[in-house]
């Protein structure tokens, strides 16, 4: 028996896909509380306005992250959800679950919580919605001994660091995303679980420049597999593209007739580097201009892979729009190995790097990514120990990027340039 | 010169006791000691609430640092609010 009318939520019930408010009608024949959800999402879809509260002291002893507090701002229409903490579980990289440990969190949070989830959330956690104060030690104690599961990030710390498939299943990850991200994880536990920063701060790890973790979007770092040497080609694979042999795009699109496959067309004129052409029936590669976009090798995958010299390129500075608008990160470092005999060393090298610098440099509430605006990038670059390269510049080629130090300039600034210009300049 | 850890404690007791604002970034506390590295004012920051003596207050997005008695505290306030 329905606890609140909701004909704004039941018009979501209406349509041919699935409805959190049919799982929450079903959810609440064992957890009472989830009426009280629906009443007040339906108060807010009515009044324009959520009625969560979020932010608090809640928390397990020793961490200083993983647990939101949730409160309603109507708890006497709403008791059932009055106090309603998120708990954040750090996710197996590359979301391998069995379905054992999958049942196992679920009975845990319907022992413990309103058993609603959240798979996953942006920041890559099995997102746990809906607890009470007292539940949470009880909850954290059974997650860390009998699941052998950890809390992820939350609030000024590390956020749980996130990747792809990486090797496990593709063919074109240039490094073990899973074992780099397992690798930052356990080095990095103290910053994960306790606030060091002035805001968060984000680790993604995609094996390929494909980047199936969106890690150039949302991370605040972002490690994406890329290669050095040549595109490999299989030019008799080349060649069967062409006469129709195999599907372009491995298969894909093939629910429309798109028509005999057009190697100009769709590969050498998408290039965006122009850096592909054809003499004869060879494909040509310039390689040195090639920007890793990926294209060519995701429409003709048997032909063309990754080269064999494979690491990694840096990004730094994503976020989304919450003060100046979204932003995408900036290529740093164009090319370090990914390589766990030294303990990838290159990477953590170059995150501590970052996080020295922020910690002291940053604003409170500001992203890496905005303090880099703030400064600037050649600042930046320079806390990097980087030299400029014209891969870090929109229009190289217009832009004069290249700023001189005094010391490089002959004379400093102080040289007399009335005198300078009669001897260089006509 | 740095302050040593204790010293450091005290500063930051002192400036979580005294500050206008309740509830304190971290950047806040570096103000305690200029010669001391971020990372050791949020270590010795993160032993004080380990020792109960701060607490953390966290919107999910960002974490601030108070006394327990100045804390902005939504299950205190709430119940104040229901016993009126």
């Amino acid at each position: 028996m329905p606890k609140h009318d909701t004909p704004l939520l039941d018009e979501l019930e209406k349509g041919p896909w699935p409805s959190f408010v049919t799982d929450l009608k079903r959810q609440a024949a064992t957890k009472p509380e989830c009426w009280d959800i629906l009443g007040q999402v339906e108060l807010s879809y009515k009044d324009r306005i959520t009625h969560w509260k979020h932010g608090g002291i809640v928390g397990v002893f020793g961490y200083g992250g993983g647990i939101v507090g949730r409160y309603s701002d109507v708890p006497k229409q709403f008791p059932g959800v009055a106090h309603f903490h998120t708990v954040r579980v750090n996710q197996p990289s590359g979301l391998y679950y069995s379905t054992a440990k999958l049942r196992a969190i679920c009975d845990l949070w319907q022992k413990y919580g309103s058993g609603m989830t959240n798979m996953h959330g942006s920041t890559g956690d099995m997102v746990l919605l809906g607890t009470t104060t007292p539940n949470l030690e009880p909850l954290f104690y059974d997650l860390t001994h009998d699941l052998n599961q950890d809390l992820g990030g939350s609030g000024s710390n590390l956020r749980t660091p996130a990747c792809c498939l990486g090797k496990s299943r593709c063919e074109w990850s240039c490094y073990d995303t899973q074992a780099l991200c397992h690798f930052l994880t356990n080095k990095y536990q103290d910053e994960l679980h306790r606030p060091a920063f002035p805001y968060k701060f984000k680790f993604k790890m995609s094996g390929c420049p494909n980047d199936c973790v969106a890690a150039i979007a949302r991370s605040d770092f972002a490690v994406i597999g890329s290669w050095k040497d040549d595109i490999r080609i299989d030019q008799a694979a080349v060649k069967g593209y062409i006469k129709g042999e195999f599907p372009s795009n491995g298969g894909a699109h093939a629910g429309r007739d798109w028509g005999k496959f057009d190697i100009q067309k769709e590969v050498l004129d998408l290039c965006p580097t122009n850096c592909m052409w054809m003499e004869g029936d060879t494909l040509k590669i310039d390689n040195k201009e090639c920007t890793r976009c990926m294209h060519c090798i995701n429409v003709m995958p048997r032909a063309l892979r990754p080269g064999l010299e494979q690491g990694a390129t840096i990004c730094v500075g994503a976020k989304a729009p919450i003060l100046e608008g979204a932003q995408f990160a900036t290529m740093i470092i164009p090319f370090v190995k990914v390589d766990a005999d030294s303990e990838y060393e290159a990477v953590t090298e170059n995150i501590e790097k970052i996080w020295d610098w922020w910690m002291e440099v940053g604003k409170n509430r500001e992203r890496v990514g905005e303090t880099i605006q703030r400064v600037g990038l050649p600042t930046f670059l320079k806390v990097m120990e980087v030299e400029p390269l014209p891969q870090h510049v929109r229009e190289p080629r217009s832009n004069p990027y290249i700023f001189w130090q005094e010391e490089e300039v002959e004379g400093g600034w102080e040289r007399d340039i009335r005198e300078f210009r009669k001897r260089h300049a006509q | 010169m740095a302050l040593s850890k204790d010293e450091l404690k005290a500063a930051i007791i002192e400036k979580a006791t005294k500050a206008p604002k309740p509830q304190l970034y971290i950047k806040d506390l570096y103000e305690c000691d200029p010669a001391s590295s971020p990372r050791v004012i949020k270590n010795v920051a993160n032993e004080l609430v380990k020792e109960q003596k701060l607490m953390f207050w966290s919107s999910g997005s960002t974490t601030m640092y108070a006394l327990p008695s100045r804390i902005k505290n939504e299950e205190t306030r709430d119940k104040a609010e229901s016993d009126k």
